[in-house]
Order: C-alpha cells, then sequence, then structure tokens
C-alpha cells in the first residue's frame, strides 16, 4: 500500500458530503484512510455547510472535533447571502482554532467573492490573521483565480488558499498569476485534473513555500495528488514543506 | 535513496505488469506542451512501471484520422500498442482492416472526424470491430450516453471500453455494467475517494482497465489511487493489466499484441 513516508497535513476536507455517490464517507472512515496514508490530520468543512445550511453544517464539524479534536480542523464555513449570520458564525464557532480557518465556497453560495457581501468576512479575516479556504475553477465568474489579487492585498494578514488552484491547466496558470500578484495567496492542489510537469512549473515559478497539499476527502481520494507531489521532480524538502510544513506554519502549530 | 523516489513509493507496481489503455503519443495542438514522441513516451512510462500501453496517435485524434495512422504505423515499439483512428466510410475501414488492428479509438464528435456511431452510418465499422472482438475506445465526451446504450444493444460483442469517464458518474456507468457484459472503462479520472472499492464492491474487478491520460495527465495520480485502494491483490492485478491482456487476447484479427 502506497503510504506517506512524512506525516502529512491535508487543508482540504469536507465531512459527509452526500451528494453523487457517498461511499465509506463517515469520518471514522476516513480515519481508516487517513491512517494508512499517514495522513496526521484534516480541516474539514461540512458539506452541509458549502452548499445549504452553514448552520447546521457548522455544528457538525463542532461535534467532530470533540471527537477527534487531534486528527481533524475545522473551518468556519460562511454563507454570504444571510444577513449577518457570517459573522455570527465565526464568532460563535471561534473555538474551532486560532488563527480562525474560514472556508469561502462562492461556486456554491453563486455569490462572486469580489461580492460586497463578503466585505465582513474579508475584514474579519484581516483582523484574526485567518485562513481562508475559497473554491476556485478556472476563469469562473463567481472564483477566477484572478479575482483575488485586489481581494489579497486588501486583506494582508489574512492567508487565502486557493482551492483547487483553478483545476485545469489554464486555471493552474491564473492561480500562478494570483500568487505571483499578492503574496498572501497559497496555491492548494486538491484536483481531479493533474497535468504532468504542473507541479513543477508551480514551484519554479513561486516556490515550494506557496504551496500546500489538500486532497479534497471525501470527494476526491488523497491518494492521488498525494502520489503526484510524492513523485514529482522537484526536491524532498520541497516535498516536504508542500506535504507537511507550509500548513503547519500557516496553521501556528510548528 | 530518496525516501520519495518512485521505487519507494511504487515499488510493489513492478510486480503488476501494468498495462496502460489511455495513452496519446505524438504532438499536439491545444496540448503541445505536454505532447510526447515515442521515446520521451516511453522513458515516462518506465518511471511508473508502465509496462505496454494501448496509444493512440494525437494526429489522428485532432486532425486526420489517415495521417494519424499513417504516423502511428511508422512506430514500431512493441511497448505501444496501436489504437488506430477509424472512419466508418467504406474505404477507411478497408485501410483498417489491412492493419489487423487489435484496438482503435472512436472519435466521432471530434468536428474533424464528424460521423455518428448510429447504425446507418457506422454499422459496417461496428460490425467489423465486434466481429473480430476488437478493443473500442471511445472517451465519454464523444459518445452520448443513449448513443453508448444503443452501440451495446446493437453489438453485444463488440469489447467497449470508455475512456476519460470522471469521478462523478457511478449512477450511470454502475448500472450500465451489469447490463452489459462487453462494456469496460478506464481509471485515469475515476479518483473520487474510496471509488475503486466502492466499484469492486457492487460490481467485481474485472470491467475497469487502468489508464494514466498520459502524457496530458501524470501517471502518478492513477497509478496512487490504484496502489492504495482497499482491494484484494487479485482485483488490483486485474485492473493494473490483467483485464486488458484478456481483452487484447480474444482479438481474432490483428498482431501488435
Amino acid at each position: 500500500m502506497m503510504c506517506s513516508p512524512i506525516p502529512v497535513l491535508d487543508a482540504h476536507g469536507h465531512l459527509r458530503l452526500r451528494v453523487r455517490f457517498p461511499y465509506k464517507t463517515e469520518p471514522e472512515q476516513m480515519l481508516e484512510v487517513m491512517d494508512a496514508l499517514n495522513i496526521e490530520a484534516l480541516a474539514v468543512t461540512a458539506s452541509l455547510a458549502c452548499w445549504n445550511d452553514v448552520p447546521s453544517g457548522n455544528a457538525e464539524v463542532n461535534d467532530v472535533l470533540r471527537k477527534h479534536g487531534k486528527r481533524f480542523r475545522g473551518y468556519i464555513t460562511v454563507n454570504p447571502h444571510v444577513p449577518g449570520e457570517a459573522l455570527r458564525e465565526l464568532e460563535r464557532w471561534s473555538h474551532f482554532h486560532n488563527p480562525p480557518l474560514i472556508k469561502v465556497h462562492p461556486g456554491a453560495h453563486q455569490c462572486p467573492v469580489n461580492s460586497p457581501k463578503y466585505d465582513a468576512v474579508w475584514d474579519y479575516a484581516d483582523q484574526t490573521g485567518a485562513i481562508v479556504l475559497v473554491h476556485t475553477w478556472d476563469s469562473h465568474p463567481m472564483c477566477g483565480p484572478l479575482m483575488f489579487p485586489p481581494i489579497a492585498k486588501a486583506h494582508p494578514r489574512a492567508s487565502i488558499l486557493l482551492g483547487h488552484s483553478g483545476v485545469t491547466w489554464r486555471g493552474y496558470e491564473q492561480a500562478q498569476d494570483a500568487a505571483v500578484a499578492a503574496p498572501n495567496l497559497y496555491l492548494e492542489l486538491s484536483g481531479s485534473q493533474r497535468n504532468r510537469t504542473m507541479l513543477e512549473r508551480c514551484v519554479n515559478r513561486l516556490g515550494a513555500e506557496r504551496i500546500v497539499y489538500g486532497s479534497d476527502m471525501p470527494a476526491l481520494d488523497p491518494a492521488g495528488t498525494l502520489a503526484d507531489v510524492f513523485t514529482a521532480e522537484i526536491t524532498d524538502e520541497d516535498k516536504e514543506m508542500i506535504l507537511r510544513f507550509n500548513f503547519l506554519r500557516l496553521l501556528g502549530e510548528s | 535513496m530518496s525516501r520519495f523516489s518512485n521505487e519507494s513509493i511504487f515499488g510493489e507496481a513492478t510486480d503488476w505488469s501494468v498495462w496502460d489503455v489511455n495513452v496519446r503519443v505524438g504532438p499536439s495542438g491545444p496540448n503541445g506542451h505536454l505532447g510526447m514522441h515515442t521515446p520521451a513516451l516511453l522513458a515516462e512510462m518506465s518511471r511508473f512501471f508502465i509496462q505496454k500501453a494501448v496509444a493512440g496517435h494525437w494526429t489522428g485524434l485532432e486532425y486526420d484520422a489517415n495521417v494519424g495512422n499513417e504516423k502511428l504505423a511508422a512506430i514500431h515499439e512493441e511497448r505501444l500498442i496501436p489504437a488506430w483512428t477509424p472512419l466508418p466510410d467504406t474505404e477507411s475501414i478497408s485501410q483498417l482492416v489491412r492493419r489487423k488492428p487489435s484496438a482503435v479509438r472512436l472519435m466521432p464528435r471530434n468536428p474533424n472526424h464528424s460521423w455518428t456511431v448510429t447504425s446507418w452510418c457506422a454499422g459496417e465499422l461496428l460490425d467489423y470491430l465486434a466481429q473480430h472482438r476488437i478493443v473500442t475506445l471511445v472517451a465519454r465526451e464523444d459518445i452520448e450516453w443513449e448513443s453508448l446504450v444503443n452501440v451495446l444493444e446493437n453489438f453485444p460483442q463488440l469489447p467497449l471500453v470508455l475512456l476519460d469517464i470522471g469521478y462523478r458518474f457511478d449512477h450511470y456507468i454502475q448500472p450500465l455494467l451489469r447490463r452489459f457484459p462487453s462494456l469496460h472503462f478506464e481509471s485515469s479520472t475515476y479518483l473520487a475517494y474510496r471509488q475503486l472499492e466502492n466499484l469492486v464492491d457492487r460490481c467485481g474487478p474485472d470491467r475497469l482497465l487502468y489508464g494514466s491520460r498520459l502524457p496530458l495527465f501524470t501517471a502518478a495520480t492513477s497509478l496512487g489511487v490504484l496502489a492504495s485502494a482497499r482491494i484484494s491483490d487479485n482485483a488490483r492485478l486485474a485492473i493494473a493489466g490483467g483485464n486488458l491482456r484478456r481483452l487484447l487476447d480474444a482479438v481474432t484479427v490483428g498482431g501488435a499484441k
């Protein structure tokens, strides 16, 4: 069985993904997979929160953190459409992690990431030095990577993870362009389109310290992106930064 | 040796006899930065312990079927099993027959090929492929689900391998696998969490063929998912190459096994 030679920190996970074709997605069943691959901890958002009901979804995260706090970190997911709810949720679940982990899903919530509806969230993230994981997609009108530099520059204390790094080859190019423009933008690697040589290009252009491993488990199999990192033609030190130490540093746990 | 070396990570794959059903060779227009000629492709296959691959020629897939087939014919490499690009007209079928094919890749929706898999258009071609059990590859984006069903109903002996299926279509593929014994699919984009395990639990391991999608994708992803799947060793060996070899062994014409 393939297994990571170092304990991995995974910046992109979900709880109870019940869409499409769920199979053994309970947290305890995810831990079986994490143990086999040597994934030490997984930062999760509730799928229910991403797609529909933020307060109930964040409560699911709270339950899992109570039960398996060493193995999971919790993102607080926000919905920009309900007036006042985002800040209420950020305060309600502020015990999840310090600095806060915030999940923004502009595609699912159908709200452009640069909408004024998100202003309070970005201000909160800047004030607290939060890590904000945002779903991105190549040229997407809600969350294309090139929408992010102005947001990142206006909120320099926030660390913004470009979830999936735009996914496609062109999306990755856009994510790199964005990260060059703003030092607090990071590439997060989860995704189903693993183009050959792309990770090497990102490391060469940005440096490995701007890239974090994420799986999107239990949507995607964590082994796919892991194997891409393991076998990329970059140094072992770069791989260790991507798989563990960069996210550890952002979490303030190093 | 680095603890991240391919041998450390995938060492067990050396014993799997990995045969890859989804590879392209040659130059590419839209993916020119990723195209590979034969020596580089073989080196990349070796890096991931892939012994042999069914390979289409990008010139045929993107541009002209006959030009691509001529380029494919000029590659004399026993590790690459040609996937010829057929067209449904009589002259093209005659050319295909002369090549004694083991595998073909259909590209009906490519505007440079532009045909339909319906019997009134491609019946003669599909009948020939089915009669000789020629391994027939077609990407999901190149065939509508209902057209696929029509082909499987009308040509039940045709060993059809659906490529690039993605990871969101188990509600489609699993019922079709149960209904059509000749349907198979490949693994390069079948990357959802515990998806291989789920498939093997529900449908068995015999209908999934290992595919990398080289040189577009890194082979690491599909190999990593296969290497870590919680399935039996026999199931892993079947997916890695046994199923493809079984299909190729059943071809009744052709020579490039």
